[in-house]
């Protein structure tokens, strides 16, 4: 019975999968090729999209928060006119990691539909929570958003203050990256945080 | 005459007294949380320690240093401002860094590092 009059999902199937008598097996690998030339450009272009500048600040709670006051830090404006923008630190570069990371903002658009941010208060009630779970991914990836930029071997002893290579190379030495020392460098400190170095 | 002058040594006492108690008061009006938040915020705590000596000397010893100095505050507030030399334990000199506050060149914030230092 069911051989006789099947499914509609089993007759798109087995559409699917009978050879084409009506195309030549040219014109369906020509149209394949060019459809997924436009189906991946189009991904990765809107994929892309959302990495802008514009995208992320277009909620109010980055223009007015965050975005506020990365714009008076030095990866904003600096001497040599490079700006390193939101994604450039948040958003892994390599494709695969970057498609992670682009899964896990969906729980980000739910925050957004639900107000887990929308008032400065929120905000800060919950800054703690999202800088600690940033800088544990930045960890975890051994600060590969920074050293996209930066790295421990392009350091110049006689560029850089001295005390401050010599701070670096100890950290190379033992093992440390970046976000281990560079906390709330575009962003303020929560104000629950305390700094390892300090002492009471 | 002598009475003229006589009097103007109380205005000039009454006025010294007014200002040493605005400076106590403004010493008293610290607020030590906003203060190391700034720290913080600027790694001021690489280099320095309140009770420790690091690349930087320990804050309670600079309070030590300056207590009693009238231009302590001020001294300071150039030092963390100006980008001025800083001596090292050994011996080389740097630009000290300049403390940035947000909203930017905020005065007050400055202060208030630099006053929480001297009350230590």
């Amino acid at each position: 019975m069911s051989k006789q009059n099947p499914g509609a999902l089993r007759r798109f199937w087995r559409f699917l999968r009978r050879p084409s008598a009506k195309f030549a097996l040219l014109t369906l690998l020509v149209v394949g090729f060019f459809g997924g030339i436009i189906f991946w450009g189009g991904f990765n272009t809107g994929m892309e999209a959302t990495n802008q500048l514009e995208f992320c600040i277009s909620c109010h709670e980055m223009r007015d928060y965050v975005y506020k006051e990365y714009q008076q830090t030095i990866h904003y404006s600096n001497r040599t006119g490079v700006r390193a923008i939101c994604s450039d630190c948040h958003v892994p570069h390599a494709w695969i990691p970057k498609i992670i990371r682009k899964i896990q903002a969906s729980q980000e658009v739910w925050g957004k539909i639900t107000g887990y941010i929308d008032t400065p208060e929120k905000f800060e009630a919950h800054r703690m929570a999202m800088a600690t779970k940033e800088w544990a991914r930045m960890k975890a990836a051994n600060s590969q958003e920074c050293r996209n930029c930066h790295s421990f071997d392009a350091m110049s002893g006689d560029v850089q203050k001295q005390s401050v290579y010599k701070k670096h190379m100890a950290a190379k030495d033992a093992g440390q990256t970046c976000i281990d020392c560079h906390k709330g460098i575009a962003h303020h400190l929560p104000k629950e945080y305390r700094d390892p170095n300090e002492e009471e | 005459m002598n009475q003229l002058m006589s009097h103007g040594r109380k205005i000039t006492i009454a006025l010294m007294c007014a200002g040493f108690g605005i400076s106590l008061s403004a010493r008293a009006d610290v607020d030590a949380d906003a203060a190391k938040a700034l720290a913080r915020q600027n790694n001021c705590f690489k280099c320095h320690a309140v009770d420790k000596d690091k690349d930087g000397p320990a804050y309670k010893k600079v309070a030590e240093k300056y207590k009693g100095k009238d231009n302590a505050e001020t001294r300071l507030i150039e030092h963390i401002t100006s980008g001025e030399k800083a001596k090292f334990p050994d011996g080389h000199e740097e630009e000290h860094k300049i403390v940035k506050t947000s909203p930017p060149k905020d005065m007050s914030q400055i202060k208030n590092l630099v006053d929480w230092i001297l009350s230590l």
